[in-house]
């Protein structure tokens, strides 16, 4: 099996895929071109962003949706994981009452001590990945699974790791209690390699390939559950194998626009170099590696996401 | 006050890269000049030689700099124990904090920690007396302008309310009825976090009790050296579409703090094309096999070229919207920023921005 196929079977048999990787790379464009394949391959596919900028909608020519179900084509919906939300929620449901509730936690004495604990908020946007996944649908008298397949579009690269070890962060906190057991639960979930999965996002320089190299030193245990590398923004020349030959020649009969865009063809070449070098530098870290096109649209939108899911499935 | 150069902007922009070259600027221009940064990748911290938790350590500038350029990166746990032990009236009180459990969790994770410690770092070097410049890269957060209400935040939650609630309990062996409600609240705490997660938050709050001044003198202290003219911000990003949203999210939450922009500086910028028009190339008479193909790639490449140009002077102008601080461009030097040599080949285009 070539590297691009072990990526796209380890990913599409998994429950839960993270994306993670520096800040700045497309982890929300990958999160999205992952979801558009998973849906195109009839899998039930839910993308959750946990910024909570809330942006997918937008992308797809839509009204923000916030922590409601957005749906964005055939088997695809979205909805922001935004911490504030999802706290209530969490609360609301262990207290029974929106009274109670709002007496205990919406004061100026628990505000801003929720607000400080370590790992509150991302512990919390795991939890409702843990109830998503075990969320049933209406077939089969509501016993089937309400998603197949969640895509996580984590934050970057150290808040990102907080993400993954707040569970267990919070069991140590924590100690004992419903807290504890719950924490303890997201954690079991994350930590399986058969239901959840790591795609890192990286671009093809060398400075984003460093830090995609740290960033896997860091994973600790769940490196083994990192399906593979997304190189992002990779561009082609598309330039004959003959150009070195030919270059003299065109720069004599070249007017100055034309030897602007030698310049720029040397540069494309470069680029083209350090691409394969970024490839086999991220290949030593043993997992796949697979590219995704540059695409220089001013604002990535439903097409743009299906023109990268495509590659994705080409690379394969 | 010392000069202070504040570094805003989101992650993978550049920032901390910036930061540096803005420090190198500075020190080329004479200055005593140090650099704080917040979690950089190894590959830069090995650039300027900076270690977690050390004390400001000198970066080799190039012969003939008249300044001098030192550089440290924050450690949170390190600089948490250090703001206990200068707040705390006495030793046992000091070493009561650091034993506890909860302590032992949150000083180095707790969410807010990271940028509260930049904050407290930042002023103390501002009052070191060492330097004619500090330069701050300010920690990626989730909300982008969160570090200035750190100091605001901890002395909130050190906040006596917190401890009438917290701390009384504890040290009368048990929950009791201080304000309406707090049985409820003791109760409901206690059925999701334990007695014994109660019992260490309670001490870790009542250990606390005797920091609370240091702490909200402090937050003062932070707050009115953000706030001097002698403090400028500046607003790290590029040109690409995809970090506009977030950029004018710091430029809107600046003017909610009421906090002036000393400028964008722009990374990875696309440079103008020299001539204008469309490129021909004359062909010899005899055409070499693979002329055509070579002529349409080139065609392709500077149509390319020139609408990502054309992008990214939309996305400029979208970003600056309705402000009027100064735009610095930084054009794409590729892979040429990753050491000491790239960082002051970026300082020559940011020098204007700062001296």
């Amino acid at each position: 099996m070539s590297p691009p196929d072990q990526l796209l079977s380890r990913l599409l048999e998994r429950r839960i895929v993270i994306v993670t990787g520096k800040g700045g790379v497309g982890k929300t464009a990958v999160s999205l071109a992952l979801g558009v394949l998973a849906a195109k391959r009839g899998l039930n596919t839910l993308v959750c962003e946990t910024s909570g900028a809330d942006q997918v909608c937008g992308r797809f020519g839509l009204p923000a949706g916030g922590y409601a179900i957005s749906t964005l084509g055939p088997r695809l919906s979205t909805m922001s994981i935004a911490p504030e939300p999802a706290i209530e929620e969490y609360l609301l449901r262990m207290l029974r009452f929106r009274k109670l509730y709002e007496m205990v936690f919406k004061n100026r004495v628990m505000g801003p001590f929720l607000d400080a604990v370590p790992g509150l908020h991302d512990l919390i946007q795991l939890g409702k990945v843990f109830d998503l996944e075990r969320e049933r649908g209406p077939v089969l008298g509501g016993r089937s699974r309400q998603w197949d397949f969640i895509v996580v579009d984590a934050p970057a690269t150290g808040h990102g790791i907080s993400m993954l070890t707040a569970p267990r962060g919070m069991m140590r906190l924590t100690r004992s209690g419903p807290f504890h057991d719950n924490a303890r639960d997201v954690a079991g979930l994350i930590e399986d390699p058969v239901r959840t999965a790591i795609v890192l996002v990286s671009l093809a320089e060398a400075l984003p390939v460093h830090e995609t190299a740290e960033l896997y030193g860091r994973l600790g245990r769940f490196q083994e559950q990192v399906a593979g590398v997304v190189l992002n923004g990779v561009r082609q020349h598309g330039l004959p194998t003959s150009f070195p030959a030919l270059r003299p020649g065109l720069a004599a009969g070249a007017n100055p626009p034309g030897l602007d865009a030698l310049g720029l063809a040397d540069r494309a070449i470069e680029r083209v170099a350090m691409q394969d070098r970024a490839r086999v530098n991220l290949g030593r870290l043993g997992v796949p590696v697979v590219d995704l096109p540059d695409l220089p649209e001013s604002a990535l939108g439903p097409d743009q996401f299906g023109q990268l899911a495509s590659a994705l499935e080409a690379s394969a | 006050m010392t000069p202070v150069i504040i570094c805003c902007g989101a992650g993978g922009v550049g920032k901390t890269t910036t930061a540096a070259a803005l420090a190198v600027a500075q020190a080329q221009a004479g200055a005593r000049v140090v650099v704080l940064t917040i979690d950089p990748a190894r590959r830069l911290a090995d650039a300027l030689g900076v270690r977690v938790g050390s004390e400001p350590s000198p970066v080799a500038l190039p012969p003939g700099v008249e300044g001098t350029l030192h550089a440290l990166m924050l450690d949170p746990k390190e600089t948490f124990d250090r703001v206990v032990a200068r707040f705390a009236p006495t030793p046992e009180a000091r070493d009561r904090i650091y034993r506890n459990h909860v302590y032992q969790h949150v000083s180095a994770n707790m969410a807010g920690a990271q940028e509260y410690m930049a904050m407290e770092r930042l002023y103390e070097l501002s009052r070191d007396g060492r330097w004619d410049c500090v330069v701050l890269d300010t920690p990626p957060t989730r909300h982008a302008l969160d570090f200035l209400a750190a100091p605001d935040r901890m002395a909130n939650l050190m906040d006596e309310g917190v401890m009438r609630w917290l701390v009384l309990p504890a040290s009368r062996g048990g929950w009791r009825m201080i304000e309406r409600g707090s049985e409820v609240l003791a109760g409901v705490l206690e059925r999701m976090v334990g007695n014994s997660t109660i019992a260490d938050i309670a001490e870790f709050f009542s250990a606390f009790q005797a920091l609370w001044d240091g702490f909200r003198e402090r937050s003062m202290e932070v707050r009115s050296l953000l706030a001097a003219p002698t403090t400028r911000f500046f607003l790290v990003t590029t040109a690409a579409p995809a970090a506009r949203a977030e950029a004018r999210l710091f430029v809107e939450q600046l003017r909610a703090h009421q906090q002036p922009l000393a400028g964008f500086l722009l990374n990875r910028c696309l440079l103008p094309l020299p001539a204008p028009g469309a490129p021909t190339f004359t062909a010899p008479t005899e055409r070499p096999p693979g002329w055509d193909a070579a002529v349409a790639a080139l065609a392709a490449l500077h149509a390319a070229y020139q609408g990502r140009l054309q992008l990214q002077e939309q996305n400029i102008d979208e970003l600056i919207r309705g402000t009027a601080a100064p735009v610095w461009r930084v054009p794409d030097l590729g892979e040429a920023v990753q050491d000491l040599e790239g960082i002051t080949a970026l300082a020559e285009y940011l020098r204007p921005a700062v001296t």
